[in-house]
């Protein structure tokens, strides 16, 4: 018989039932309310995230679009460069390591590196992957990707970069690229950078970026919680929603010529230091930039080391600045015809009229010394001969403020409009210009001005449009480089027409005789160019110069045994080809070359000559004279 | 003969079925649950043993008078103590805590059963002190010891949320007796001031590191989202991207490419949340509310002390674990960890709750007999 217990009151308890269940209501109607916060009200805010957790949205690169130049040699393109990407999370520290080690024989500093970088990944971005090692080799590439189930934390990730298959040649023309950094993402916001793209920088990478750089796409997968790939792509919706296809940047058809680059490379030879430009004058194009030296574009465009950087923004030859836009020279010589057709303008100057040069000019009781004495010489003979005197004659008569005229007609002291690389203006220093600056205006100033010194400065490109336009009858263009923007499938987006600047107001025949003369610089037995005239070739008409160079300015702290070289004078060759027919302009500047004559005028010969003998099956390929030891007139 | 009539005629049916739902509900969203798992996939069908297994183990207990389990209670609690004094001779560690023993080749959770056997301890002795005045502080000595010994124990495995539950099931049940309010107030105060130590000295870093993590999500702050208020976020993620109607039976993302943590056994909610939305969270919920308010009915209506202890008791079991688990994975209370009664994956889990819900049955009947 089991006993059990008797039953006891259980009046104590009565009164708290009540109070318990209104207890159990209110709980229940806590958790019934935040099912509703959660479920009905916030359920677009957590579904988002829902979503995102089970979206990556990968980054499909655009590729850039091709440089070609007029023959369709390719100057800009892409290469895949393989990318070691490395997900923290999901690296074990010490097998993963190790293998990826082997795999890639890593040396010490690379494995240092690695170590470092993962230790130093912040604990809430382990599941972002990392950049570890970039452009690896193809050994590399192939022993990670062989065992890429291995190392489900290591991805190689081909990237397309640029590579440049001319490499220095028409470097600054062309341009390079780097990674956008803080400043061009916030400065481009509209433009939808990313972190981790390219910018084009300089040249016409930066200029036509907007053309090359194309539109990237994007693809949405499907991840687990560990970052794994999964099927299932309902979930995604439509396969739409899921791809975003990149659209290709645009190719462009440039105006270069890179086998008369390779050309003016071969004649520059010998000269550290200088530019050329080779303009097609009937159209303005540019068929040549050269500036010298250079640097290889594939090494801007990649990891340039700070070192590098800094040694070459230190050569007192400055390979990073563009010496055919960038960089402005005194003209010399070379802006005589200016002084010429300014005199003729006014018409007061009879062209016949003989000047008399005893080898010096007296003005007050300075005496300014011809390059030689010339005896009697009129216009022609003086442009020939590059008579100081006759030109300082004449800019007495002128005036400054013609003069400077003359020259703003032709473009000088305004930029051109080319487009790229920060083009300098130049300069044509006014009367008033030299009364702040000099205190009081003297008439020695006109005359330096005449002869293309005093303080008138102009780039390589402003003085080839100028004969560009003496050459083709006084349509001064503005100069282009892009020709043509086209599809990567070829289709024409658009075609860039040649444009005209102005029609400058001088007569025809005026710049006819202009021209005569400027043949018989070359081709006449006074001429200051003749002795580097090629005799068979193509009939090149120009004019030389040589620039003085204001001694010392040009570098502080160069030790003597090199300051020789830098106070030498610019040597300079300004003119175009054919004489008779025009087709290309074309305008050399040895730096520090000293005579024009001498040094800039047979680098020209030897281009001309290259460029038309190629350009025409020639019959008779002669070889241009590159004969400098024969003294040629002086300038 | 009579036990068959009386089992027809004085059988809880409400509570059989509403329980049997969750059981039933809980099964299905444990296959959903575990299907992303290799290791785990089968955890369903072990459910169901566990449950049929339990459900003989409450059927045993419905049929005992409840008032022979009176008799034995100190046995009982002295058999919970030495099973989890024994978790520590034989027990074997799981991430940290020491909370299993084995048995037969099955892994039984001591302080799972003890919560019962806590439950009759309390019955016993207030059953056998009858008081009609007001209790003081010094009628909760005794009490407090009792709950004092096992639930030092279970700290020291250490389990917190096995040890706030009894905590929260012993000051229910003091609560009903007739607590003076000045000694309630006490006991607040108390409480309030040892926080600072419990802090200190009772909780682990891990452990503090989810409350910190808690707090900073009460204040709107979630940078800490991939540490250690993972689970907290990918949880109420999993609840709110379910909404109205939920993604669908195995078509929960949260679920199935594995976002959320311990799916099977603290965060089976969210994947229910998760596949049928606000109807289905509104469903479970509302059978919890039933099985909670229906628990103090029967002891309400229970005929001696025991009984009404024992019923308010498994009452308080099922809604601790309830509103513990609900508040943590909907993000208002901070992580422990803590089984959803039925629906959570576990055989000590189960068969405690099973034989629970028996007794609560076992007093809903016989409050029809003399």
């Amino acid at each position: 018989m089991i006993v059990l217990s008797p039953r006891r009151e259980v009046g104590e308890f009565r009164r708290r039932y009540k109070w318990m269940a209104a207890f159990v209501v209110v709980v229940f109607s806590i958790l019934f309310g935040r099912l509703v916060q959660l479920q009905l009200v916030q359920r677009q805010h957590w579904g988002g995230i829902a979503k995102e957790n089970i979206t990556k949205t990968i980054t499909l690169p655009a590729t850039r679009g091709l440089i070609r130049d007029v023959r369709g040699q390719v100057i800009a393109e892409n290469r895949p460069s393989y990318n070691v990407f490395v997900t923290p999370q999901l690296i074990d520290p010490e097998r993963d390591l190790e293998r990826m080690d082997t795999l890639m024989r890593l040396d010490e500093e690379e494995r240092q590196a690695l170590r470092r970088r993962l230790a130093d990944v912040r604990p809430h971005r382990t599941m972002h992957r990392i950049e570890m090692f970039r452009d690896v080799s193809r050994d590399r590439m192939a022993a990670l990707e062989t065992h890429e189930t291995d190392l489900p934390g290591v991805d190689v990730v081909a990237v397309p970069v640029r590579n440049y298959p001319f490499k220095t040649l028409a470097a600054h023309a062309v341009g390079y690229l780097n990674e956008v950094n803080a400043e061009d993402l916030e400065r481009f916001r509209d433009l939808d950078y990313r972190a981790g793209e390219v910018i084009g920088r300089t040249g016409i990478e930066q200029s036509w970026e907007q053309q090359l750089r194309g539109t990237r796409g994007v693809r949405r997968i499907l991840v687990d919680a560990r970052g794994r790939q999964l099927a299932g792509e309902s979930v995604l919706g439509s396969t739409r929603d899921q791809v975003r296809a990149p659209i290709s940047g645009h190719d462009l058809v440039v105006s270069l010529d890179m086998t008369l680059m390779r050309a003016v490379e071969r004649a520059f030879r010998g000269h550290p230091s200088g530019g050329a430009v080779v303009v097609d004058v009937r159209t303005g194009r540019l068929r040549a930039m050269f500036s010298k030296p250079s640097y290889d574009l594939n090494e801007m465009s990649g990891r340039l080391t700070s070192d590098r950087f800094r040694e070459m923004s230190e050569d007192p030859f400055r390979p990073l600045i563009d010496k055919t836009v960038y960089e402005s020279y005194f003209p010399g010589s070379t802006f005589k015809p200016i002084t010429e057709l300014a005199a003729r303008d006014q018409g007061a100057f009879d062209p016949h009229q003989r000047v008399e040069c005893v080898g010096y000019y007296e003005i007050g009781t300075q005496r300014q010394r011809c390059t030689s004495a010339h005896g009697d010489v009129d216009m022609q003979s003086a442009m020939i001969q590059s008579c100081n005197v006759y030109f300082w004659k004449l800019a007495e008569q002128v005036g400054l403020e013609r003069l400077n005229q003359m020259a703003r007609e032709f473009g000088l002291g305004a930029k051109t409009g080319i487009g790229i690389n920060s083009e300098a203006s130049g300069f044509l220093a006014s009367r008033k210009w030299y009364e702040q600056h000099y205190g009081r205006y003297r008439v020695g100033y006109t005359l330096n001005t005449a002869i293309g010194q005093g303080n008138t400065r102009s780039t390589l490109l402003q003085i080839a449009m100028m004969y560009a336009a003496f050459a083709n009858g006084g349509r001064l263009f503005v100069p282009q480089l892009v020709e043509e923007v086209r599809k990567p499938d070829g289709t024409l987006v658009q075609r860039v027409k040649p444009k005209l600047r102005r029609r400058v107001k001088v007569p025809a025949e005026v710049l006819e005789s202009l021209r005569e003369s400027l043949r018989r610089v070359v081709n006449d037995p006074e001429g200051t160019a003749y002795d580097a005239r090629v005799e068979d070739g193509v009939q090149v008409a120009g004019k030389t110069g040589t620039a003085e160079v204001t001694p010392g300015s040009h570098r502080r702290g160069m030790d003597s045994s090199r300051a020789w070289y830098f106070n030498r004078s610019h040597a300079w060759f300004a003119g175009f080809a054919p004489a008779h027919e025009p087709e290309v302009a074309i305008v050399i500047l040895v730096e520090h070359g000293g005579a024009g004559g001498r040094t800039a005028a047979p680098v020209a010969m030897q281009i001309l000559q290259d460029y038309f003998s190629s350009r025409r099956p020639a019959k008779e390929r002669s070889l241009p004279s590159t004969d400098t030891s024969s003294f040629g007139g002086v300038d | 003969m009579a036990l068959v009539r009386t089992l027809r005629d004085q059988f809880d049916w409400p509570l059989f079925v509403v329980v049997t739902t969750i059981a039933l509900v809980g099964v299905v969203n444990l296959y959903s649950a575990t299907s992303a798992s290799v290791l785990r996939s089968d955890e369903y069908i072990q459910q169901i043993y566990w449950l049929t297994l339990g459900a003989g183990v409450a059927f045993l207990v419905v049929a005992i008078d409840y008032r022979h389990f009176e008799r034995y209670g100190w046995v009982a609690y002295g058999v919970g103590v030495a099973l989890l004094v024994l978790v520590f001779l034989l027990g074997r560690s799981v991430r940290g805590s020491t909370r299993w023993i084995p048995v037969f080749g099955f892994s039984l959770q001591p302080s799972e059963l003890m919560k019962i056997f806590l439950i009759i301890a309390l019955a016993k002795y207030l059953h056998n002190d009858p008081k009609t005045d007001g209790r003081t502080l010094k009628d909760l000595v005794i009490p407090g010891l009792i709950l004092a010994m096992p639930m030092g124990l279970i700290l020291a495995q250490p389990d917190l949320g096995t040890a706030t539950l009894c905590a929260c099931i012993f000051g229910t049940i003091m609560i009903l007796t007739n607590l003076k309010v000045r000694s309630l107030l006490t006991l607040a105060a108390a409480f309030i001031l040892s926080a600072p130590l419990t802090w200190t000295y009772v909780l682990k870093s891990y452990q503090q590191e989810r409350l910190i993590a808690f707090w900073e999500r009460l204040l709107g702050r979630e940078s800490d989202v991939l540490d250690s208020g993972w689970h907290a976020h990918q949880s109420l993620v999993a609840i709110g991207s379910g909404g109205p109607w939920g993604k669908g039976f195995m078509r929960g993302t949260q679920n199935q490419f594995r976002f959320l943590p311990d799916q099977d056994t603290d965060f089976p909610f969210p994947v229910w949340a998760e596949e049928h939305g606000f109807l289905g969270s509104l469903l479970l919920l509302s059978l919890y509310f039933f099985v909670v308010l229906w628990g103090l009915k029967i002891a309400s209506q229970a005929k001696d002390r025991f009984g009404a202890v024992v019923a308010v008791g498994v009452a308080a079991l099922v809604f601790w674990q309830t509103v513990i688990n609900l508040g943590m994975v909907t993000g208002v209370l901070p992580v422990v960890g803590m089984t959803l009664p039925l629906f959570s994956y576990g055989g000590s889990s189960v068969l405690t709750i099973m034989i629970g819900i028996g007794l609560l049955m076992n007093v809903s009947m016989r409050r029809f007999s003399f």
